[in-house]
């Protein structure tokens, strides 16, 4: 690949992006923010709501970063429009992964840290830390999936499946952690204890959310036109 | 340019500077330390403080609440404003820059060595004084346990960065909601009516904690906190270029801080000899709401008048202020653990402590801040 990129511009794009999510962004920030200080209540109701709220502003966060950047501009076809700009479709791949990835990735690692911070300073187990970085590696999985398939598929229909269908499966796997013994009682014990199983999913999450992300960013990369 | 603890310089929009808010500020930062020393001798907090000596006076109690219940919301409200300044003249991603690096750093550098020094001095005086508080014998008898579970972190009396941040974040959030108008539409029932209303946003904030309420040092945001100091932080947001208006509130000062004296009479009847824990009740939560809306805007009023004319000492003090702030617990902890054995009367050691505290402040101001880099930090 001897192509040049054209990075200026890319980074314009990037920016682009990352102020038509603004608006969604500070909203999920303020939800984050609600979320964090009802499990800092220590309470058994404040942690279960807080919980939710904080898995509902990660997959809200996930599907409308995607949608925004991908599936609306799709709709309202400004694709024409970039095509005008000095772009190669390499460019204007990368821009687009390097934006959702930036609008995605800011409020799920400041997420992350804050529930390491309430695991690990507050009186609830440390070893949730391993049982929280699952759950966060589903997000980051469903995430990749969702936008390999935006990316690759035109249907809405199909992108909205996958963006549901995909986020929804950590319910099965909170009730499979919940099965696998080697992962549900260090939960609920005061050491961090990274099993087997527990190394095994983490470590399939992160390679298969790479994978994702590589195949669409190679798959991309090598077409010659937009179309 | 006078270093401050948010770089911006107090001006109005049409340049003028309005030394009065660094004044305020920096005497706000001054009013902790003397807080900090006072708790030593309060017999309320005599159970709970580090440092309590065996001499303690009601005298204390009396008088050290009604600051308490000032100078931090005084503090948030002049940091909105400052913050709205910062942000007229370089925008969200400088008062970004800005937060980081007059904030954000010297929190993360500050924090684990004020830890560090309080928790050394502190286990030093459990183990040695003579004459231990009830909390340092409980370190004691802490440090004796085999498999002593270690506290959970805090931010200790760093917490009002921890806080500015998070009201930093709050304020972006705000301001990309477009949040604004309800700020200005409270304005715009003139200052009277905020007054009057002031009391009201805080109460809810106050009812969930206990009374006099406490540091909130975890590391996770508090409600109770967000409460009481965010809406004081955005009272000085939408002050930012409308100081004059405060002009309204003249005439309702006298009458405010009688009304404040009789709710501090009646708060300190309710609060009683021992501290109760748990949340305050709403009657209390009502008074403290008062005193703290009401009494910090008198103080306000109050400092744009008598603190406007710029003063050679003042503007020392508000330039070493967040460098007194920052160092001055655990060297006050060291000087009061080495006072508790003493058989000095507790005004004198008192004195001492705070005397002794904001010299080596000062000093170390002038060595390592006031003529080096760390100025552009911490200076």
């Amino acid at each position: 690949m001897n192509q040049v990129l054209n990075l200026p511009l890319i980074r314009l794009l990037v920016i682009k992006d990352w102020q038509l999510f603004q608006k969604q962004l500070a909203a999920y920030v303020l939800a984050g923010i609600v979320a964090l200080a009802l499990l800092g209540l220590a309470r058994p109701w404040a942690f279960y709501l807080g919980s939710l709220l904080l898995i509902i502003v990660l997959v809200a966060g996930s599907c409308f970063s995607i949608s925004n950047s991908l599936l609306v501009e799709r709709k309202e076809q400004t694709l024409a429009f970039v095509m005008s700009l000095p772009l190669s479709p390499l460019d204007f791949t990368l821009a687009k992964l390097a934006g959702n990835l930036l609008t995605f990735g800011v409020p799920f690692g400041l997420l992350l840290l804050g529930t390491l911070v309430v695991v690990l300073t507050t009186p609830l187990p440390d070893g949730l830390v391993v049982y929280s970085l699952l759950i966060y590696g589903h997000i980051l999985l469903a995430y990749s999936v969702s936008l390999m398939v935006a990316m690759q598929v035109e249907s809405e229909g199909w992108n909205t499946f996958a963006m549901i269908a995909s986020n929804l499966l950590v319910n099965p796997l909170i009730m499979l952690l919940g099965q696998i013994d080697a992962i549900s009682i260090p939960a609920r014990a005061d050491a961090i204890v990274w099993s087997l199983p527990a190394v095994l999913i983490l470590s399939a999450q992160v390679l298969l959310s790479l994978a994702a992300l590589g195949f669409t960013a190679w798959w991309h990369g090598r077409k010659p036109a937009f179309y | 340019m006078n270093p401050s603890l948010t770089d911006a310089s107090a001006d109005e929009p049409n340049g003028t500077r309005v030394h009065a808010l660094d004044h305020l500020r920096a005497l706000a930062m001054l009013a902790g330390v003397l807080f900090h020393a006072a708790l030593a001798y309060s017999p309320l907090l005599h159970p709970w403080w580090p440092a309590a000596d065996r001499q303690h006076a009601p005298l204390i109690d009396a008088l050290v609440w009604l600051p308490h219940l000032v100078r931090m919301p005084l503090f948030f409200l002049v940091a909105g404003y400052f913050s709205a300044s910062l942000l007229q003249r370089r925008g969200m991603s400088g008062l970004a820059r800005q937060r980081v690096r007059r904030i954000l750093l010297p929190f993360l550098v500050a924090w684990p060595l004020v830890h560090l020094s309080v928790a050394m001095a502190t286990g030093w005086a459990a183990e040695a004084t003579l004459y231990p508080s009830p909390l340092l014998q409980m370190v004691r008898e802490w440090m004796a346990m085999p498999d002593a579970q270690a506290p959970p972190p805090g931010t200790g009396h760093l917490w009002f960065l921890h806080y500015l941040l998070l009201f930093g974040v709050l304020h972006w959030v705000g301001r990309v909601l477009e949040l604004g108008g309800l700020l200005q539409r409270w304005l715009a029932l003139g200052m009277p009516w905020v007054a009057l209303s002031l009391p009201l946003l805080l109460w809810p904030g106050f009812a969930l904690t206990s009374a006099p309420h406490p540091a909130p040092e975890g590391l996770l945001p508090q409600f109770w906190a967000i409460g009481v100091y965010g809406p004081f932080y955005a009272l000085g947001v939408a002050l930012f270029g409308r100081l004059e208006s405060l002009d309204s509130l003249r005439r309702w000062l006298l009458p405010a801080t009688f009304a404040c004296l009789l709710a501090y009479a009646l708060f300190l009847r309710a609060l009683g000899v021992v501290l109760v824990p748990g949340n305050a009740s709403w009657d209390v939560a009502a008074l403290q709401a008062l005193i703290a809306g009401w009494a910090t805007l008198a103080c306000l009023v109050f400092g744009l008048r008598a603190l406007a004319q710029p003063r050679a000492w003042l503007r020392y003090l508000a330039a070493s202020a967040y460098w007194t702030y920052l160092m001055h617990l655990p060297l006050l902890f060291a000087i009061q653990y080495l006072l508790m054995d003493l058989n000095w009367p507790w005004p004198a050691k008192f004195a001492f402590a705070v005397s002794a505290t904001l010299v080596l402040c000062v000093v170390s101001y002038e060595i390592l801040v006031r003529r080096t880099p760390l100025r552009r930090w911490v200076g």
